[in-house]
C-alpha cells in the first residue's frame, strides 16, 4: 500500500542519486557512499489521482461560467476532460519522477523529469512538521506532510500524499532526527493510524477547544457576514428592476457572492473542532472540518503572539490569539498552511490562560502599557489613546489599531534586532519608532514614541534580549 | 555596558543621530564614498539631460526646457544631501552588538546583536572598487534587520566581517 512497497522502479533514480551527489553542497567530501543512503522512496501510488482530481477543480473554476454560456454543455465537458486528462498525465509522470530518502541528517526530496531537482534539507534547520489531511486525502486515507525550515521563503517540500501511518512514522523520524523530541516521541505514537476517524484529541494535555457554535457566532459576525445581506438585497432589486433572470447572470452573482463568504466560511471550516494541546514542550494543534490538520508547534520556536479583538467581537468580549512561528515565511501564499493559529475565538480569560501557557509568566490583563506623548496626537488624531507599548518581564507588549484592536507580545529571547526609526515629521514632534525585529514575521513596533523614551525603550530592549539569551 | 546606557537615557540633551553619547563610540564612514554616490547621480542626471536636451533640440517645446531646470536643481539638491548623508552614516561596535545609524529624512538606528547573526556580505561594485571601498552587510534570521554599512577600506571591512564572524560564533545563538 505504501509507496516504499513497489520494488521495481527503485531502478531509475540510481542515475538520479548520482545528480544529487553534484547537487548537494554538503556531501562534496564523500562524493558517493554508493550502500550508504537508504533507498529513495516513492510517494503514494493515489497520489496522481489525487493531483489530477484537484486540477479538475481548478480547471472547471478557470472555464467559469461565461465560457459554459458561449460554448454550451457538451463542449464544456469535452474541455474539462481534455484539460484534466492532460494534468492528470502529467501529475503520473511528476509522480514517477518523484521521490525522497532520509541521508544522514538530511531529508532529500528529488523531483522532476526534465529539469531535475533535488532539495536537500538539513533536519537541524527543521523548524516543525505538520500531517494536512485534505477531504479527497481523508476519504483516501491518505495524508500530506508540509516541513517548514528556517529561512525557506516558503514551505518546503509538501510530500503529497503518504498513507497516513507512514506520514506520522516519517514525522517522529524526522522530528527525533532534528534532535529536539525528547520524550515526545512515546506520547506521539498515539498517532491517529485509523483514517477517517477525527475527533481524537491530539496528545498530551488538552488545552482548550474551541466551541463549533461559538466559531459559527464569531464568522458570522464579520464585516463580510455582516454586509452579505445589504449585497443580495442589492442585487436583488436589480434583478427586479430589469426583469431579466438569465441563468448565467445569477450564477455568476452567487459565485461573487460565494467569493465575498470564502473567507469566514473558510475560517469555519478550518478551525472546526479546534482543539488545542500541551504535550511537553510542544503545542498541539489539530483542526478542520474537511481538511484536518495537525500541528506541532515547539513553543521554543514561537516568535510571537499576537491578540486581535475585532470590532464586532467586542460585544461578545471575544479575542483571536495567534502565532508566529520562524520558518513559516509571511510570504506564504496560502495562508492557511502557517501554524499560526492559537485560538481562533475565545473569551478573555481562555485567552489569558493560553498566552500564559505559550509564554509563562505573561498575563494579557495586567500588561504595563504606557501611551505615547500626548503631541502625538499630531499623528494619531484617533488612536493616539490606544497605542501602548510596555516591558514586562519577559516580554514586550505594543498596542495598536483604533477599529480592530491588536496586542503584539514578543519575548525578548526571541528579539532579532532593534531599530529606531524617525521620519520627518515625527523629527518636528520629537517622536520616534521603535521596531522590535523577530524571525519570519513583522514583529512589534511602538510608534511615535517620545525620543529619549525611544532611546530608552531600545536600549533596554537590546539589555533585556541579552539577558534572556544568556539565561536561556 | 549598554546596561548603563539604559538607566541613564534621559539624563542629557539627547540629539537625534547621538543616543547614549557616553557609551558608544560611533565610527564614520570613508568620505571617499561620496565621490562615489555623486558620480553615480552625475551618470543617472547626464543621461536624462542628455534626452531631455536632445528633444528639447527637436521639438523645440518649452516644457521639456523646464524639466530640465527641475533635473538640473534635484541634482544640486541631492548633491548636497548625499554629502550630508554620507557624514551621518556611522556605525559602532559595542561589547555585545554593533549599531548602525544613517539617513537624514528618516533618521534609522539599528542594534543587532552579534549572536543574532546568521551571514555577512562584504561586497564592492566597479564603482567602489575605483575608490578602494567596500560594504559590509550584516543579516539576522528577521527580513527587517537593517545593518549595512557601506563606504569602508578593504581592510577595515575585512576587519569588521572577521571581527563580527568571530563574536558571532562566541555568541552563537542563531534563532
Amino acid at each position: 500500500m505504501t509507496g516504499s512497497s513497489d520494488p521495481g522502479p527503485d531502478r531509475i533514480p540510481s542515475t538520479a542519486s548520482e545528480w544529487d551527489q553534484v547537487g548537494t553542497a554538503s556531501d562534496i567530501q564523500h562524493p558517493d557512499p554508493p550502500q550508504g543512503p537508504p533507498a529513495r522512496q516513492r510517494l503514494h501510488p493515489l497520489s496522481p489521482a489525487l493531483h489530477g482530481a484537484k486540477s479538475l477543480v481548478v480547471v472547471i473554476a478557470g472555464l467559469s461560467w461565461s465560457t459554459l454560456s458561449r460554448v454550451g454543455f457538451g463542449w464544456f465537458v469535452a474541455m474539462v476532460i481534455v484539460l484534466a486528462l492532460g494534468a492528470s498525465v502529467l501529475a503520473v509522470v511528476s509522480w514517477y519522477y518523484t521521490g525522497y530518502q532520509v541521508v544522514g541528517r538530511e531529508l532529500r526530496i528529488h523531483e522532476g523529469l526534465l529539469w531535475r531537482r533535488t532539495r536537500a534539507i538539513p533536519l537541524e534547520r527543521l523548524q516543525a512538521v505538520e500531517v494536512v489531511r485534505p477531504l479527497l486525502a481523508q476519504l483516501t486515507g491518505l495524508a500530506e506532510l508540509r516541513l517548514e525550515v528556517v529561512g525557506g521563503g516558503k514551505t518546503e517540500a509538501p510530500l503529497a500524499y503518504l498513507s497516513v501511518a507512514e506520514a506520522a512514522a516519517l514525522r517522529q523520524r524526522l522530528l527525533a532526527l532534528a534532535g529536539d523530541a525528547p520524550g515526545a516521541v512515546p506520547a506521539a505514537q498515539a498517532q491517529p493510524a485509523p483514517a477517517g476517524v477525527e475527533s481524537v484529541p491530539p496528545p498530551g494535555r488538552p488545552l482548550h477547544s474551541v466551541s463549533n457554535r461559538d466559531l459559527l457566532i464569531s464568522q458570522l459576525l464579520t464585516p463580510q457576514a455582516f454586509l452579505l445581506p445589504f449585497g443580495v438585497a442589492f442585487v436583488a432589486i436589480q434583478f427586479l428592476s430589469e426583469g431579466s433572470w438569465s441563468f448565467i447572470a445569477v450564477a455568476s452573482t452567487l459565485t461573487a457572492m460565494a467569493g465575498v463568504l470564502l473567507q469566514p466560511v473558510r475560517r469555519v471550516l478550518d478551525d472546526w473542532r479546534f482543539q488545542l494541546a500541551r504535550d511537553g514542550d510542544r503545542l498541539r494543534i489539530r483542526n478542520g472540518l474537511l481538511e484536518t490538520r495537525s500541528q506541532t508547534v515547539p513553543l521554543h520556536r514561537v516568535q510571537t503572539v499576537r491578540v486581535t479583538w475585532p470590532l464586532l467581537w467586542r460585544m461578545k468580549g471575544w479575542l483571536r490569539l495567534r502565532l508566529e512561528v520562524a520558518g513559516y515565511a509571511a510570504g506564504e501564499a496560502d495562508e492557511r498552511n502557517r501554524p499560526d493559529r492559537l485560538l481562533p475565538v475565545g473569551d478573555r480569560p481562555t485567552g489569558e490562560m493560553i498566552v500564559a501557557e505559550v509564554l509563562p509568566g505573561v498575563a494579557l490583563s495586567s500588561m504595563p502599557l504606557r501611551p505615547p506623548p500626548t503631541r502625538a496626537r499630531w499623528v494619531n488624531p484617533l488612536s493616539r489613546q490606544v497605542l501602548g507599548a510596555g516591558l514586562t518581564e519577559q516580554v514586550f507588549a505594543v498596542r495598536s489599531g483604533l477599529l480592530v484592536r491588536r496586542l503584539t507580545i514578543v519575548p525578548y529571547a526571541r528579539l532579532q534586532s532593534v531599530r529606531v526609526v524617525q521620519g520627518p515629521v515625527q523629527r518636528l514632534l520629537g517622536l520616534a519608532t521603535v521596531h522590535a525585529d523577530t524571525a519570519g514575521g513583522a514583529g512589534a513596533a511602538a510608534v511615535d514614541r517620545d525620543l529619549a523614551d525611544a532611546w530608552a525603550l531600545a536600549a533596554e530592549l537590546t539589555a533585556r534580549s541579552r539577558a534572556a539569551r544568556r539565561a536561556g | 555596558m549598554s546596561g548603563d546606557a539604559a538607566q541613564t537615557p534621559p539624563a542629557g540633551p539627547t540629539s537625534p543621530l547621538e543616543p547614549w553619547p557616553d557609551t558608544v563610540q560611533w565610527q564614520s564612514i570613508s568620505t571617499d564614498l561620496i565621490w562615489v554616490e555623486l558620480l553615480r547621480l552625475a551618470v543617472g542626471v547626464a543621461f536624462v539631460s542628455i534626452v531631455l536636451a536632445v528633444s528639447w533640440a527637436m521639438t523645440d517645446s518649452w516644457p521639456v526646457g523646464a524639466a530640465l531646470g527641475v533635473v538640473g536643481l534635484f541634482a544640486l539638491w541631492r548633491a548636497v544631501t548625499i554629502v550630508r548623508a554620507v557624514r551621518a552614516w556611522g556605525y559602532a561596535e559595542r561589547e555585545d552588538d554593533l549599531l548602525v545609524r544613517h539617513g537624514l529624512l528618516v533618521r534609522r538606528l539599528s542594534i543587532v546583536p552579534y549572536s543574532r547573526m546568521q551571514f555577512v556580505d562584504v561586497s564592492a561594485g566597479p564603482l567602489e572598487r575605483a575608490f578602494d571601498l567596500a560594504t559590509v552587510q550584516l543579516h539576522t534570521a528577521a527580513a527587517a534587520s537593517d545593518a549595512r554599512v557601506p563606504g569602508l577600506r578593504p581592510a577595515e571591512a575585512s576587519r569588521l566581517r572577521d571581527r563580527l564572524t568571530a563574536l558571532g560564533e562566541d555568541r552563537a545563538e542563531g534563532l
